[in-house]
């Protein structure tokens, strides 16, 4: 027991002098200070402290900086959906366009039902987001509109605007040719400054800045039941007309374009057609591949 | 432990001193605990900036067990039991000059005994025994460090020193 108690203290280190006395005179002397100093060897290897806490402190610094890092997977969906919507908003709000190509006709519904039939060669602009109040169309080449009541409605054209509350009416625009035929309600034209008001069944026509006021039989546009119909217009517009509706080119030789002409071509049949212009003028034509050649008989 | 004058231990100083108070106690517990093997020291600085990262939840108070507790369990991590390793370090203790083969013999006999003997101890009675005997930390400051009694403490070592004289004595 005495023993016990006596290397107890030696391994706490708090051995009196006597009891030092006394551990040293015990036969486990030896053993234990040879045990004890060989175990000294055991101890755990020296290190900078200093060195470990500069560690420990970089490291700390830098996931302190990955740690704001989620700012930037926040950023990158941030500006991911900034550009979708961006891209969103600005399709929305971009005007919207139907283009027709030769011999080809659409019709087109706006976005108050108003209808829009589309003729061969033609297009036409409008914005949606903004309809309710703005009813702007931009218009080239020729459409019929079937307006739905409600504020005005305008026909922006290279020529001419036509503003109408709810009708239905035809616009002509094309080079130094300008006609809007109403045929229902009324239409009003700003030409020019000069603002015109056409009842159904007339006619407003523009040709070489020359106005022209017609009258008009049919009910709607004839270019609808695909045929066109002309009324003393020059023989250009009508071969115009026809190019744009046979996507043909026409060639003339020794004709006077600016002959008058009255009557009508079929959009279905180009040798009909040919026909029913050629022969009231006396002329012949000749066909070849996409040319057509135009002669006096 | 410093008295509880701060919630917790977020300031930069607060810490360094915390880090230089525990750190060496830390690394050298878990150096005899499991060895060199497992790399001490880094466990020991991981353990002390997972201490930083939580550092608004972990008050004074429980910040020497809570890096103890994250050290240790780092290493449990790593490998659940291997053969604890300590390397004898090349400066010998004793004071003897002319050594003749038969004794260098000897003592490396010895010396290869003593490291067996010390990794079959328990892993409790290890860290208490070379605490005390490699560094002469008293009873009283081992117990501090491991949170355990003072009798506790004795308890371990004293029963170590048994085990390892019996092994390396019978053998």
């Amino acid at each position: 027991m005495e023993k016990e108690y006596l290397i107890k203290k030696w391994l706490d280190n708090s051995l009196t002098p006597e009891e030092l006395e006394a551990f040293k005179a015990l036969e486990d002397y030896e053993a234990l200070t040879k045990l004890s100093n060989y175990t000294k060897g055991f101890k755990a290897p020296e290190y900078n402290e200093d060195e470990a806490l500069k560690t420990v402190l970089h490291q700390i610094e830098t996931k302190k900086q990955s740690k704001t890092n989620w700012l930037q997977p926040v950023l990158k969906i941030a500006s991911i959906l900034v550009l979708c919507f961006g891209a969103y908003y600005y399709t929305t709000t971009l005007d919207t366009t139907f283009t027709t190509d030769f011999s080809e006709k659409i019709s087109v519904e706006l976005p108050d039902h108003s209808k829009v039939d589309l003729n061969a060669l033609s297009s036409i602009t409008f914005n949606k987001s903004d309809w309710k109040n703005n009813r702007n169309v931009s218009l080239k080449g020729e459409a019929f509109f079937d307006v739905e009541k409600g504020s005005s409605f305008n026909v922006n054209t290279p020529n001419g605007i036509v503003t109408v509350l709810g009708t239905e009416f035809n616009v002509k625009q094309r080079d130094n040719f300008f006609e809007v035929t109403c045929y229902e309600g009324l239409v009003q034209v700003t030409y020019k400054n000069n603002k015109t008001k056409i009842k159904p069944g007339e006619s407003f026509l523009v040709l070489n800045d020359l106005v022209i006021n017609n009258q008009t039989v049919y009910s709607q546009p004839q270019w609808l039941t695909n045929t066109s119909a002309f009324k003393s217009l020059p023989l250009k517009e009508v071969i115009a007309e026809l190019e744009r509706q046979y996507n043909v080119k026409v060639e003339t030789k020794n004709i006077n374009t600016d002959l008058l002409f009255t009557g009508r071509f079929t959009h279905n049949n180009l040798d009909t057609a040919l026909k029913s212009i050629t022969q009231p003028l006396q002329l012949t034509y000749t066909k070849t591949n996409q040319t057509i050649i135009l002669e006096r008989e | 432990m410093p008295e509880n004058l701060h919630k917790n231990i977020c300031e930069q100083s607060l810490f360094e001193a915390f880090f230089k108070q525990h750190s060496k106690n830390l690394h050298n517990f878990l150096y005899y605990k499991f060895g060199e093997r497992l790399n001490p020291q880094d466990k020991m600085q991981e353990a002390f900036i997972k201490l930083w990262e939580n550092c608004k939840k972990v008050t004074p108070s429980k910040a020497k067990s809570y890096v103890y507790t994250i050290a240790n369990n780092l290493m449990l991590n790593e490998v659940a039991h291997q053969k604890v390793v300590l390397k004898h370090q090349k400066i010998k203790p004793q004071e003897h000059s002319n050594e003749s083969p038969e004794f260098l013999m000897e003592e490396n006999q010895y010396r290869k005994k003593l490291e067996n003997a010390i990794a079959n101890l328990t892993e409790a009675e290890r860290v208490a025994f070379l605490m005390n005997r490699t560094e002469g930390k008293r009873f009283k400051e081992i117990a501090q460090i491991l949170d355990i009694s003072t009798k506790a403490v004795e308890k371990r070592i004293y029963g170590a020193l048994k085990k390892l004289r019996k092994e390396i004595e019978e053998i």
